[in-house]
């Protein structure tokens, strides 16, 4: 196609290579959610942060793989981990794999997060979007950078532990104030990073988030109303997925402009003055 | 063959080794390019999906000189889906294609149920035969023709599409069908509808190829649901020629080559000299389930 976007990262694109991972870990890492790590040194070796794979599934009825970015990964052990919700068929299925279990993954693919440059990072996590974090902020820490990671949950027991982002500073925000902020994420978000006095501060960090369609909306309006460019806001989109390689088009999301990109080729991590934000819908929040 | 619109022009699935693959059927391919429907798209739904991708294209003339000279240097035939909205947009994609090199054939869809007009060529003979005639009349290609399921008379159609001048017909394309979020109380569509492919219909495609291999003398090539080698033998044996791969490209990218094998063990096995030794009747023997 002749749409495609401008992608933010140097990250290889397209086809990935499929193989069969060996589910080494189990865990429940916060309310609701799984995580498994695989051994799969080709895999831990290729993807970069933000990537995604595809991960079959065998759920009766079920037929499509469930696309779910690498929570982290370890080159030196070969091993990928993956934190997700248990919410449907498919997550139902990978929640019930245990050690010794074999899990079919294709990828990784389309485009990782942007961590070249100096400028202090902040992360923001909404809900499960923490669940792509874990790697990116250790890359980001490995960079020399410095990184705040601002997530938010329903409940306390829901989010991940801050002693996932070590040389990180964490702070939290719960709906019902059982932990750190009692409120939404972009509420902390602007109580930590409040509006610039004076001064337009644009290009003074760059903003890498993942969450719920309504908070990425939130968020790019407080990150407006705080004269932060959104060029410098790098979101990783969660969308309906078919193939994953850009072949069924059925990722598509609205683009600045007009059109569509695809999520699988385009992103998932894209900038967030690439993405039509007025025509982003809740719909988007597989 | 893999089925258009889940393979792409070709260029997106290193994985498949292109040997084993009778032909790659493209993209439906418009005369202007065209972006799509908006999301959502694509809906997961019990042994199979919905789609309603919305015909997105880069328009003919893209595909003539950007893809078809890579197309040209294949060893593998890549037969252009066209889609239209008119028979004048048909002829002229048509037009356009013939005589370029890489293009192997032409698939015309009359049978998308994803755009305003798109299926109504494929649920009236008269409209198939008219819209078959005009693109017969100006291109050399061999030319197939997809048809819908979604008619009361699927054989009508065939028939009239054979009248017409088509070489082939595919069987079936998708089954309009719909999915609600009941949280959202909302189709999960943006268009409400989409087709629905996948497992889902593989009965329904191996009754709608039963029937219309046994009223037409043109090949069909089988499609709808095919997973594995039995499924792809089952249509065989219905009496389609060749069978065509969809959904299961996005599940298994490497699934052409493990159902190409499994055939030819399959003849092996049971000692058949070739495919068209296959068949459970000889063609357009007027039989009826």
């Amino acid at each position: 196609m002749t749409t495609a976007l401008e992608r933010i990262s140097p990250s290889p694109s397209g086809g990935g290579q499929r193989g069969g991972a060996v589910v080494v870990e189990r865990s429940v890492p916060m309310a609701g959610a799984v995580e498994l790590v695989v051994h799969h040194p080709p895999s831990a070796v290729a993807a970069a942060p933000g990537q995604f794979f595809q991960l079959a599934v065998s759920a009766p009825h079920t037929i499509l793989r469930r696309p779910y970015s690498a929570a982290w990964t370890d080159p030196a052990s070969g091993r990928v981990g993956f934190i997700f919700n248990v919410v449907g068929a498919g997550s139902s299925w990978l929640s019930g794999l245990d050690e010794g279990d074999e899990l079919d993954l294709l990828g990784p693919l389309g485009q990782g997060f942007d961590l070249e440059g100096d400028r202090p990072a902040i992360c923001v996590a909404g809900g499960l979007g923490v669940a792509v974090f874990p790697g990116v902020v250790r890359a980001l820490i490995a960079r020399g950078r410095s990184v705040v990671v601002l997530e938010g949950a329903r409940i306390a027991t829901q989010l991940l532990p801050a002693s996932r982002f070590p040389g990180a500073d964490v702070r939290v925000a719960t709906d019902d104030g059982s932990a750190g902020h009692s409120g939404s994420v972009v509420e902390l978000f602007a109580k930590y990073f409040p509006p610039p006095s004076g001064e337009g501060r644009v290009g003074a960090v760059d903003i890498l988030t993942c969450g719920p369609t309504p908070m990425l909306t939130a968020l790019i309006d407080a990150a407006l109303r705080q004269e932060i460019s959104l060029s410098s806001i790098q979101v990783a989109l969660e969308t309906p997925m078919g193939c994953g390689i850009g072949t069924c088009l059925g990722c598509a999301a609205p683009r600045a402009g007009a059109g569509y990109f695809l999520t699988c080729q385009d992103g998932p991590c894209v900038r967030a003055d690439r993405i039509a934000w007025d025509l982003m819908t809740d719909a988007f929040h597989g | 063959m893999v089925a258009s619109g889940t393979f792409g022009y070709g260029f997106d699935a290193p994985q498949v080794d292109r040997t084993v693959l009778g032909a790659i059927v493209s993209k439906g391919t418009t005369l202007r390019p065209r972006e799509g429907n908006a999301p959502t798209r694509i809906a997961e739904t019990p042994s199979g999906m919905l789609n309603a991708i919305g015909l997105q294209n880069p328009g003919v003339d893209f595909v003539a000189r950007a893809y078809a000279p890579r197309w040209a240097t294949w060893d593998v035939p890549v037969i252009v889906n066209v889609a239209g909205d008119s028979v004048d947009e048909y002829v002229a994609v048509a037009s356009r294609l013939d005589g370029v090199a890489g293009v192997a054939g032409l698939e015309l869809n009359i049978s998308c149920p994803n755009v305003e007009s798109g299926l109504q060529f494929g649920i009236d003979p008269k409209m198939a035969a008219e819209v078959t005639r005009a693109v017969r009349s100006v291109t050399e290609l061999p030319l197939i023709v997809k048809l819908t399921p979604n008619v009361t008379d699927i054989v009508a159609v065939a028939r009239a599409v054979e009248d017409a001048g088509a070489d082939a017909v595919s069987a079936i394309n998708t089954y309009v069908g719909t999915a609600i979020d009941v949280r959202r109380r909302h189709p999960i569509l943006s268009r409400g509808s989409g087709g629905l492919s996948g497992p889902a219909i593989k009965p329904l495609a191996l009754h709608a190829v039963w029937q219309v291999a046994g009223e037409v003398h043109i090949p069909v090539i089988g499609v709808g649901g095919i997973m594995t080698p039995d499924d792809a033998l089952e249509f065989l044996l219905a009496g389609a020629a060749a069978v065509q791969l969809g959904t299961v490209n996005y599940v298994r990218p490497q699934a052409a080559t493990e159902i190409h094998h499994g055939i030819g063990a399959y003849l092996v096995e049971h000692d058949l000299p070739d495919l068209r030794a296959l068949p459970i009747r000889p063609a357009g023997v007027l039989s009826h389930v």
